[in-house]
């Protein structure tokens, strides 16, 4: 049987026995009689500039899959993933979503990226299918709707812990905030601003850049002139880069903080050695917070031939998975058609979970609350920093 | 800010630099439209070949640079040529109309992009797993290796360009055909060999832009598309048919984009592009021509009569 984060059969079958997925030996007798698939749809990126994390959020997920139907399913039946690319574009999360309720019929969906989130908000809450965002962190996703919810930390969780720790802990008082000109970045810049100017800090520079921009020498010169004590950027994984590149290469020394997007192996292949004393969020505990981490990246290399994209974002999307089949097993257990509106009732009747790679997940409003890890490069190597609660 | 010379100089050089890549794209896409008369928009698919063959024989085929580039040149110039001998040719042959050649190029582009994205899949990609560069303080400016070997690269090629369009007898042929390809023929010029010609030039272009691109940031299947279309503004702005300007035109773009950033925000950098390609469509269509300087006519002097 694939390992279930280090676990043999037998401990795994009890954890999700525990953990209230598994039919407890039965799943298997069901199995065989080919039993209607329990639906859950995913809208993620696996074309386009984003895909690098798209498709390992997806392959997480297929573990999840694997890891519940190799243990009898949820209540006998097979768990199926209705998979849609999005290209993290809105309008193709749009279709997407609409052909998750009106052709798969599909009662639950997991999505991501902020904008793609936002956009499919209202079809979600037009046809009454549960729409779970998983990675994507505008503060906005905590207000679309009924049937919008997030399982993972919006930004003003973990970068308003930033902007407290860089301004408190680390004792940066002047800083410069570089980001997207994108849903990613604007919420999220917009609070780091907020929370540092409340602590007492003082923003030199707020600067965004356009999406498809590749040269920031002028924006960079704009940031010397404001001479910050701490850079943060926010952007994505083809931005960052070039940004840290040019901006070290101008001779810009400052500490560069970011959010959980740059935690990422291949910024450190790129950029060497000016990544070294770069800060990270994450959302997710490490593998010396969690025993359950290693032996899933170590999955990871033996499956897939690498460590994944986004580390904090796969240990969420594996254990959003686990979520979902609790959510299907409750409204099963109850005898209830698994519609948006009654996997809805369940995932707030259930409200409190404990997931493998994330620790526990307690639903509060349409948000969650999780303590935010920070994460820095030291030695060519991304460290534990600090646990921010 | 804006007073500070040493901040100036930089963004003048940066900027510069930038445009090294753009001025090769530039060159590429303006020689072809001079002498074949098509805006030859299967470019932005050649690039897609010439970066993912020099990255496939960097990072699959584990050649060196010294023989990556060579393919990669080898890759861009067989599918410039195919395209040129299999579709513009026969287009050519059915007399079919601009709008013809205009979908045609697109369709090849869009199609190479497909084709690219299902080999290489569209995560960012670089032609070396670093993007660093070493840097060097001249005078207050960070100049680092990689501006060297763009600014050289780019004269190199420039110049070749130069010479062979003055000093050798194709180069000619390619400016007989440019300016009149009937003409040319009756003096035994063959036209079709210049399209051949021009078409390995641009080529060689293309791959020597998509190294630098490449070596500097990440590329995915779809960015030559935004690369074609500073080289479609600045041949316009340059005028048609005038190849240099066009990569003059490509470096004042750059450096207004450059520029612009010290006085306004940065998102807005790349808007500027469409507003110049606007402008350049509805008040310059055929290019900025400056006055020409005229020589004051010379009166003769008065003669005498009888003088």
């Amino acid at each position: 049987m694939t390992q279930f984060i280090g676990m043999d059969r037998r401990q795994f079958l009890a954890a999700l026995s525990a953990f209230g997925i598994a039919g407890a030996g039965a799943g298997r007798d069901a199995w065989a009689q080919g039993r209607e698939p329990v639906k859950l749809g995913l809208t993620q990126p696996l074309t386009g500039s984003q895909a690098g994390f798209g498709a390992d959020f997806v392959t997480a997920m297929r573990m999840a899959q694997k890891d519940i139907n190799d243990q009898g399913g949820i209540n006998g039946r097979p768990l199926e993933l209705v998979v849609i690319d999005t290209q993290a574009q809105p309008q193709l999360g749009i279709n997407a979503v609409t052909r998750l309720a009106t052709v798969d019929k599909a009662g639950v969906f997991i999505t991501a990226w902020s904008a793609v989130v936002k956009a499919q908000a209202p079809v979600a809450n037009r046809e009454k299918i549960l729409q779970l965002s998983v990675g994507a962190n505008s503060p906005d996703i905590a207000r679309l709707g009924d049937y919008v919810y997030t399982l993972f930390p919006l930004a003003d969780v973990d970068i308003t812990a930033l902007a407290k720790y860089t301004y408190g802990t680390l004792g940066k008082k002047k800083a410069a905030v570089l980001y997207i000109n994108n849903d990613t970045g604007i919420d999220a810049a917009k609070i780091y601003r907020a929370v540092f100017e409340k602590e007492g800090g003082q923003i030199a520079l707020f600067e965004a850049y356009d999406p498809a921009a590749t040269e920031f020498t002028g924006m960079l010169l704009k940031l010397r002139a404001a001479n910050p004590d701490v850079v943060h950027i926010h952007g994505l994984l083809v931005d960052v880069p070039l940004v840290v590149a040019q901006m070290r290469q101008l001779g810009l020394r400052q500490q560069i903080t970011s959010y959980s997007a740059a935690y990422n192996p291949k910024m450190l292949e790129q950029l060497g050695a000016a990544m070294e004393g770069f800060i990270v969020t994450s959302l997710a505990p490490g593998a010396d917070e969690n025993p359950n981490v290693q032996p899933h990246i170590d999955r990871w290399i033996k499956e897939v031939g690498r460590v994944p994209n986004g580390l904090p974002f796969i240990q969420y999307n594996y254990d959003a998975v686990l979520i979902c089949a609790r959510i299907f097993k409750h409204a099963l257990d109850n005898n209830k058609p698994l519609t948006g509106e009654n996997l809805r009732d369940s995932l707030l009747a259930i409200k409190e979970f404990n997931t493998p790679l994330t620790g526990k997940t307690v639903i509060e409003g349409h948000r969650v609350n999780k303590p935010v890890y920070l994460v820095t490069v030291k030695d060519g190597k991304f460290t534990p920093l600090a646990k921010l609660d | 800010m804006l007073t500070d010379p040493a901040l100036l100089l930089q963004v003048l050089w940066t900027g510069t630099v930038t445009a090294s890549s753009y001025v090769l794209l530039t060159v590429g896409f303006s020689l072809t439209q001079k002498v074949t008369g098509l805006w030859n928009f299967a470019q932005a698919g050649f690039m897609g070949i010439a970066f993912y063959a020099m990255y496939f024989a960097l990072n699959h085929l584990g050649l060196p640079l010294l023989l990556a580039f060579p393919f990669a040149c080898a890759c861009t110039i067989i599918a410039a040529l195919v395209t040129e001998a299999w579709g513009l040719n026969v287009l050519r042959a059915r007399h079919s109309s601009h709008l013809t050649f205009f979908i045609f190029t697109l369709i090849v582009a869009e199609f190479i992009i497909y084709w690219l994205t299902l080999l290489f899949g569209t995560e960012p990609q670089t032609l070396f797993k670093s993007i660093m560069s070493p840097v060097h303080i001249v005078w207050e400016i960070a100049i680092t290796d990689w501006d060297l070997v763009a600014i050289g690269m780019t004269a190199v090629f420039v110049a070749a360009l130069a010479g062979f369009l003055r000093w050798t007898k194709d180069g000619q042929f390619l400016v007989a055909v440019a300016d009149n390809a009937k003409l040319a023929e009756l003096y035994g010029i063959s036209a079709r060999r210049a399209y051949y010609v021009t078409a390995v030039i641009a080529a060689l272009f293309i791959t020597g832009a998509m190294y630098l691109v490449g070596t500097r940031g990440g590329i995915t299947p779809n960015k030559p598309l935004e690369l074609i279309l500073n080289a479609v503004i600045a041949t316009l702005l340059g005028g048609m048919g005038r190849v240099f300007m066009g990569a003059l035109a490509s470096v004042v773009l750059a450096l207004i984009q450059s520029y612009s950033v010290l006085i306004m925000s940065s998102r807005w950098q790349n808007l500027l592009l469409y507003g110049f390609l606007f402008v350049a469509i509805v008040i310059f269509p055929r290019g900025i021509h400056f006055p020409k300087w005229r020589k004051r006519p010379v009166v003769p002097a008065a003669v005498p009569p009888g003088g």
